[in-house]
């Protein structure tokens, strides 16, 4: 495993059977992400970018091929290992935000410490300092319901980020938001990209993201059509 | 301690199920500990009061029929028994119809050899021996009624033709029947014209290895007779007694599992429908990295608070309604024993995990992809 690649993905394929359909996901896809890069993976539906974010996240276990992260194979490990790995490794920030209702914006983002040897002092001091990095120092109080879904997605990523993992995962993070919501996350998360050397992975439709990451990886039909980097993207990105 | 948080969170998500889910639990439990608390306090009554040295002999053809009362005499003589004592029921009410109470007539002089675990004080046997119309009553009875010593009270007849008048000497504590009341059998006999009839004489033996071969004596001894024996311990005596009361009994503790059995079911699908509705929450904390057995626990967890609330709920307002709305039976006042309260307990707990463990599992364990396309 190369020590400057945080992810490394090789000739992975991910086949899913559904009745009697078996569809195929993903197709023989090599990929590595260098430490401290921002990435966004883009194509159209089903073209396999969740499936591939996915098995990043250690939440899917590909057909064939291997998956490493972090400097670990994470292909061989068991729901119980994967389960602590996750919580030590990846961040993870989805498109519906998934806040528990019935917690504050603090206890949302409290959550993943309580599966750390860290006392309650300790978890405050963590989620308080989470919180001012999105923003929100002010709303820590406050109950999803009580937040626009900006708001709620600045918590979704100061969630994501409490624990300091080796990386974040967004699967469509401006998907459910206006124009000006998506631009201010994506202005976040570049920013804790650069402030915080915080390598991110994120799945995006999202045209305005390309101006934001260093290499955008192009799939369709399960297949890496193309990778991009960020003096290519945001050439394409002025021109538009 | 530090999931307890989520715990407590997650059953104000929605207050209304989660109460009416504790108060169905809670009705149920107060039925349940209601109806077993009868059979309850009838074993525990036999287990309590039966003393392994003392025997009932009565008419073989039921205690319903008389021995003649020369038999006393007969049965004091046989070997290894200590102590005789005749008994005949009275069966008197105090002024109302609905004020009833066990009251027979014994021999006083044997009282004491006869009923040592019945915590009878001195001067109440003294005065008991020494006044006609003495009687000795049960605490539950000296409550019920507001008894006290020294008092005068009389008892209508409803089997003799006529009432008693009697003289509270003391009461009857230990292992007695809270609910009975002794008075003197020469007084009983000299009302009703000396039929020379009783309708059970109690034998006390000197040991309790003893017991076997007294009770053959005795039933070989009068076989043949006009009045044959049936000779048994005190605690089958009390038994059969209440043999009656068996099926009502039976049909009571059936009930009462009915009801907390049908009350799991609902409980089970209360708790399925709320799993379900948070299937995407569950996923999310699985992707962070909450183990599969932290979320079982917690969800399970969230069940037994709702089923121990409604099991606390329940059996304590059934222990409340019992103890200020006393039912007087033969056997004195139902209350709920802590036995029941233990049982209705371990029944809230069973509910609380029974109904959860099925969606629970199947929650923390599906699959966190699937579980998040379903939410998306």
């Amino acid at each position: 495993m190369d020590p400057n690649y945080v992810v490394e993905i090789e000739n992975v394929s991910r086949t899913y059977r559904r009745d009697e359909f078996e569809i195929h996901a993903l197709d023989k896809v090599t990929i590595r992400i260098p430490i401290a890069h921002f990435v966004a993976i883009m194509g159209p539906s089903g073209s396999g970018k969740t499936t591939l974010l996915n098995l990043i996240a250690g939440i899917d276990h590909p057909t064939a091929g291997r998956v490493a992260v972090g400097g670990e194979e994470i292909t061989g490990m068991k729901e119980r290992e994967l389960a602590a790995w996750r919580a030590r490794h990846i961040g993870l920030v989805f498109q519906f935000y998934n806040l528990i209702p019935v917690l504050t914006a603090f206890e949302n983002v409290e959550l993943p410490l309580l599966l750390t040897h860290l006392n309650k002092a300790q978890r405050r001091e963590h989620v308080e300092a989470a919180l001012r990095v999105v923003g929100l120092a002010d709303r820590m109080d406050h109950y999803p319901r009580q937040l626009s879904g900006g708001q709620e997605q600045r918590v979704a990523i100061a969630r994501a980020i409490v624990t300091d993992p080796t990386i974040v995962v967004a699967d469509e993070p401006t998907g459910d938001l206006d124009a000006a919501s998506a631009e201010d996350i994506l202005t976040l998360l570049r920013e804790l990209n650069r402030r915080f050397n915080k390598t991110i992975v994120m799945v995006t439709h999202d045209p305005r993201a390309e101006r934001h990451v260093d290499e955008v990886y192009r799939l369709d039909k399960g297949v890496l059509i193309g990778l991009e980097t960020n003096t290519a993207v945001s050439a394409r990105a002025t021109s538009a | 301690m530090k999931y307890a948080m989520l715990v407590l969170k997650n059953l104000t998500r929605s207050k209304r199920r989660t109460i009416l889910t504790v108060l169905s639990i809670a009705v149920s439990l107060f039925i349940f500990s209601a109806l077993v608390s009868m059979p309850a306090v009838a074993n525990r009554f036999l287990a309590d009061s039966a003393s392994t040295t003392r025997v009932a002999c009565h008419n073989k053809a039921g205690v319903t029929y008389a021995l003649p009362e020369a038999y006393k005499q007969r049965i004091a003589v046989t070997p290894h028994v200590a102590a005789v004592s005749a008994q005949s029921w009275f069966g008197g009410v105090y002024h109302e119809i609905s004020d009833q109470f066990p009251n027979m007539a014994v021999d006083p002089e044997m009282v004491g050899e006869m009923w040592p675990d019945w915590d009878i004080s001195p001067q109440a046997l003294h005065d008991f021996q020494r006044i006609r119309t003495g009687a000795l009553v049960g605490t539950e009875t000296m409550k019920k009624f507001g008894f006290r010593i020294g008092q005068q009270i009389m008892l209508r007849g409803t089997i003799y033709p006529f009432n008693v008048t009697l003289n509270i000497v003391g009461t009857l504590g230990g292992k007695a029947p809270p609910s009975f009341l002794l008075f003197r059998r020469d007084y009983l006999e000299e009302a009703a014209g000396r039929p020379g009839f009783v309708d059970v004489i109690w034998v006390k033996v000197d040991n309790s290895a003893q017991v076997p071969q007294v009770i053959a004596s005795l039933d070989e001894g009068f076989a043949n007779s006009s009045a044959e024996t049936l000779t048994e311990p005190e605690a089958a005596f009390y038994g059969g007694f209440l043999a009656g009361y068996r099926l009502f009994f039976q049909i009571a503790e059936l009930m009462g599992i009915v009801v907390v059995f049908t009350i799991g079911l609902v409980a089970a699908n209360t708790a399925a429908m709320s799993i379900r509705e948070r299937r995407s929450e569950i996923a999310v904390l699985r992707s962070i990295g909450f183990p599969a057995r932290v979320i079982l626990s917690m969800l399970l967890a969230e069940s037994l608070t709702i089923a121990l609330a409604g099991g606390l709920l329940g059996a304590g307002a059934a222990y409340l309604v019992l103890k200020l709305v006393t039912m007087e039976g033969v056997i004195g006042a139902i209350q709920m024993p802590a036995s029941v309260l233990f049982e209705a307990l371990v029944a809230a707990a069973l509910i609380g995990l029974l109904s959860a463990i099925v969606p629970a599992s199947a929650a923390a364990r599906r699959n966190i992809v699937d579980a998040l396309r379903a939410v998306a």
